[in-house]
């Protein structure tokens, strides 16, 4: 542990120690163990916001990109400014009131979808020792977590009192429950292959050998359906037909203005990330560097690059791959939708996972194939 | 649905895919086609034919072709142009009517065309200097004719009008110092402008017994 | 200290929303108070350090049940009209009802109320012996209730499937007589007019 603290000046897991002695010399055990829950909900706070910006920013240019054009370039060098430019106009927008809608529940929809965002927010593990809570079901509790959000989504749409809200909202919920589904099993296959639901020990168990590779076939067809999935369940790209703009004006959030409609926007851009933050921890390996068994050299050289810098690369290139996806195909009709999740993504996911269990119970992953060069311990 | 038809379904469905990811691939890498519009000013190319605003060319000898005839404001179908003749005596005593102001208004302007195409001896032409934004309404009032300048007299042989070689460098510099002139211009002679609009309707009955007329003269300057 | 604090706003919330679920007028809202009381039982979980029980409760009750209803309501007549006063003997038997229930969840809760104090300062459970409890054949191991609720469920889809597909044809067959009849209809009138 004393070489590993060497080896990794830029970690952050130093100043998280100094922190605590801090507090814990300072004051009583229980304020501070109240004063460190106060500066981890602010902290995620401001990371959430933070990445909202750099991703709304990030998904203009790039699918500025992908149309031959520049995105925007005027606010700051690059454009950079421009998304905060866009928040401070959100801020300060007024919030409308709709006659003749529930009050009560159209003022709680964003709540629902903006808290089981930050909900699945905090288990995810940015690096070494920068996870909020290491729950011993992780990858349950991101399934529980995001599951809350379809509600909002469908209150949003019913008490907006306007019948294009309504059908995007019976839209989204369709799509939602039904894309959960194959998410939470292409996720469980990679559980039975990993023996564990806590993040920690996913990443861990992926020192040598990402689980994208460990169960070969059975996880890459994992991998590509948790993607499709996590697509639909984000209402983005080539599924975004609750909010169609040709058909549904915006779905169900046409009747939101300002702040409410900001927590959507928000919801949305941070349910891109989540999704593929937890591919990258589950598949790719998450905070942990390209390890190579045997190049002891190389292996000291990754682990100077700091984890989150790794962790967020990976994210990353998932979030690259899923804007290029978004830019490459066009809306699907809703019974085409339904058709692929229901007739192919489903049968193939069960199937999936009792070739997974196979694969476990034989003994055939990478893993265990070559135990000399990849095996963990 | 057999069951080679579901799976090869499947495998088709994921080739066509990875053939549409491979087209916007390509297309990340394009160049991009946006202009920068202020940036670019510099290298900015705009067509010849764009119509923005009417001008009327010059000699160096301050000389311009109008012979304020008023067909260009008989034919402008808004009565965007006002013509404002004056007679004056020559040194061998005879009348004669010149120009006094010829005025456009930007404003009010469709671009058609129409008044360059009528006009007999091809003394006004739009030009492609399209940055017209002003500050103040009453400066879109353009007045074409230069101060002090007079008919070209016939014998000379007339100047080509055609329009401008329009490399963006002069366009944006000269017409611009031309503006100022102009608009310091219009504004003494504001009181003309409250004319422009009355000369509507009468503008519009005269174009439509002009046409004739108009192409017969087009017809001589051609010659 | 905390954790009665916890508890007690826990307590007021869940408590809170099961009176105004049952007390309002409108469908939905009652069903979003009921996601209330179902998010709260959760943070009771959670307070144990149940921490499996906890993503049980929001994934299925939450997530899942919860979203079923609301669609539910959404696909009824009207869901946003206000719902019509019972008549007094329907108010009588469900209160009767209603005060049986209390007082049998009261007396076993008073009953086993020591019990249930030494159960609840447990260790956090891992998921590896709940999976083995549900799925062992062993004593204190569950496989066979387990089996026996999933064959239920598949009886329930089974049901449902049969029930769509059924009114769906028929309604196709109605469907198509309708229009057999309207266009024999129409030919009809049109002979006689031609006529």
């Amino acid at each position: 542990m004393l070489l590993l603290n060497y080896s990794q000046p830029l970690e952050l897991s130093g100043i998280i120690e100094s922190v605590d002695t801090f507090l814990r010399t300072n004051m009583s055990p229980g304020w501070a163990t109240f004063v460190e829950g106060v500066i981890v909900c602010v902290a995620i706070l401001a990371l959430y916001c933070i990445i909202a910006l750099a991703l709304i920013y990030i998904e203009r240019k790039i699918t500025a990109f992908f149309q031959a054009r520049l995105g925007p370039n005027r606010l700051g060098p690059y454009g950079v400014i421009q998304s905060i430019a866009d928040m401070v106009k959100i801020l300060i927008k007024e919030i409308i009131h709709i006659n003749r809608s529930d009050k009560f529940l159209f003022y709680a929809a964003p709540f629902f979808v903006i808290v089981s965002s930050f909900l699945a927010f905090g288990v995810i593990p940015f690096g070494i020792d920068l996870q909020a809570i290491d729950f011993n079901i992780g990858v349950f509790f991101y399934t529980a977590a995001s599951s809350i959000g379809i509600i909002g989504v469908l209150l949003a749409g019913w008490s907006s009192n306007n019948k294009y809200s309504m059908l995007g909202a019976m839209r989204s919920g369709a799509q939602f429950v039904s894309y959960e589904l194959s998410a939470g099993f292409a996720l469980m296959t990679i559980v039975v292959l990993s023996g564990t639901m806590q993040f920690s020990e996913l990443v861990e168990g992926q020192r040598y050998c990402w689980n994208l590779f460990n169960g070969h076939i059975s996880s890459i067809i994992a991998f590509i359906i948790f993607m499709i999935s996590g697509h639909a369940e984000t209402n983005r790209g080539p599924f975004d037909l609750p909010e169609a703009e040709s058909e549904l004006t915006a779905g169900y959030h046409t009747e939101y203005s300002g702040l409410t409609f900001g927590f959507f926007y928000l919801a949305e851009y941070l349910n891109m990330f989540i999704y593929c933050s937890i591919a990258t921890t589950v598949f790719l390996g998450g905070w942990m560097p390209i390890q190579i068994p045997g190049l002891d050299a190389l292996n000291e050289v990754m682990w100077y690059i700091p984890s989150y810098v790794w962790f967020f690369g990976k994210t990353g290139l998932l979030i690259f791959l899923s804007l290029w996806v978004r830019w490459s195909f066009p809306r699907l009709r809703i019974d085409h939708l339904l058709n692929l999740e229901w007739k192919y993504l489903l049968p193939i996911n069960l199937v999936n996972l009792l070739v997974m269990v196979v694969i476990v119970l034989t003994d055939t992953s990478l893993a265990g194939l070559f135990p000399s060069l990849l095996a963990t311990n | 649905m057999s069951f080679s038809k579901y799976i090869s379904g499947i495998f088709k469905a994921l080739k066509s895919l990875i053939g549409g990811m491979r087209e916007t691939w390509k297309e990340l890498w394009t160049k991009k086609v946006t202009m920068q519009y202020p940036e670019n000013r510099k290298t900015l190319v705009i067509s010849d034919r764009w119509r923005s605003e009417l001008i009327m060319p010059h000699d160096e000898n301050n000389e311009h072709a109008c012979t304020a005839c008023g067909i260009c404001m008989m034919n402008c179908p808004n009565g965007t142009i006002t013509v404002t003749p004056k007679m004056i005596e020559t040194e061998d005593g005879k009348k004669k009517k010149i120009l006094d102001t010829h005025i456009w208004n930007y404003g009010t302007c469709t671009f058609c065309n129409l008044c360059v195409i009528t006009c007999p001896s091809n003394a006004i032409i739009f030009n492609n200097d399209f940055e017209g934004a002003v500050f103040n309404k009453s400066k879109l009032i353009h007045q074409l004719n230069h101060e002090g300048s007079k008919l070209r007299e016939k014998k000379k042989e007339p100047v080509a009008v055609k329009t401008p070689t329009t490399t963006s460098s002069d366009s944006t510099a000269t017409p611009a110092t031309n503006k100022d002139e102009i608009i310091s211009k219009v504004k003494e002679n504001n009181s003309l402008t409250a004319s422009v609009g009355g000369n509507d309707s009468t503008n519009v009955e005269k174009t439509v017994e002009q046409p004739k007329q108009t192409n017969n003269n087009k017809d001589k300057t051609n010659e | 200290m905390t954790d009665i604090l916890i508890f007690i706003l826990l307590a007021i919330v869940i408590v809170a929303f099961s009176i105004l679920a049952v007390t309002s007028k409108h469908v939905i809202r009652s069903a979003v108070y009921l996601l209330f009381v179902l998010l709260g039982t959760a943070g009771l979980y959670l307070m144990l350090n149940y921490h499996f029980l906890f993503a049980v409760q929001i994934a299925v009750y939450a997530g899942g049940i919860m979203v079923l209803f609301i669609m539910a309501i959404f696909l009824t007549h009207q869901p946003g009209e206000n719902v019509r006063k019972k008549t007094n003997w329907k108010i009588v038997s469900s209160s009767l009802l209603s005060i049986t229930g209390i007082a049998l969840c009261g007396y076993i809760i008073v009953k086993n109320i020591n019990r249930i104090a030494t159960f609840a300062r447990g260790e956090e459970i891992d998921m590896q012996n709940i999976g083995m409890a549900m799925m062992g054949t062993e004593k204190y191991q569950y496989l066979l209730p387990f089996e026996v609720i999933s064959v239920l469920l598949l009886a329930c889809i089974v049901g449902a499937i049969m029930i769509a597909r059924k009114d769906k044809e028929e309604e196709k067959h109605d469907h198509i007589k309708t229009r057999i009849e309207e266009l024999k209809d129409k030919s009809e009138n049109n002979k006689e007019n031609k006529i």
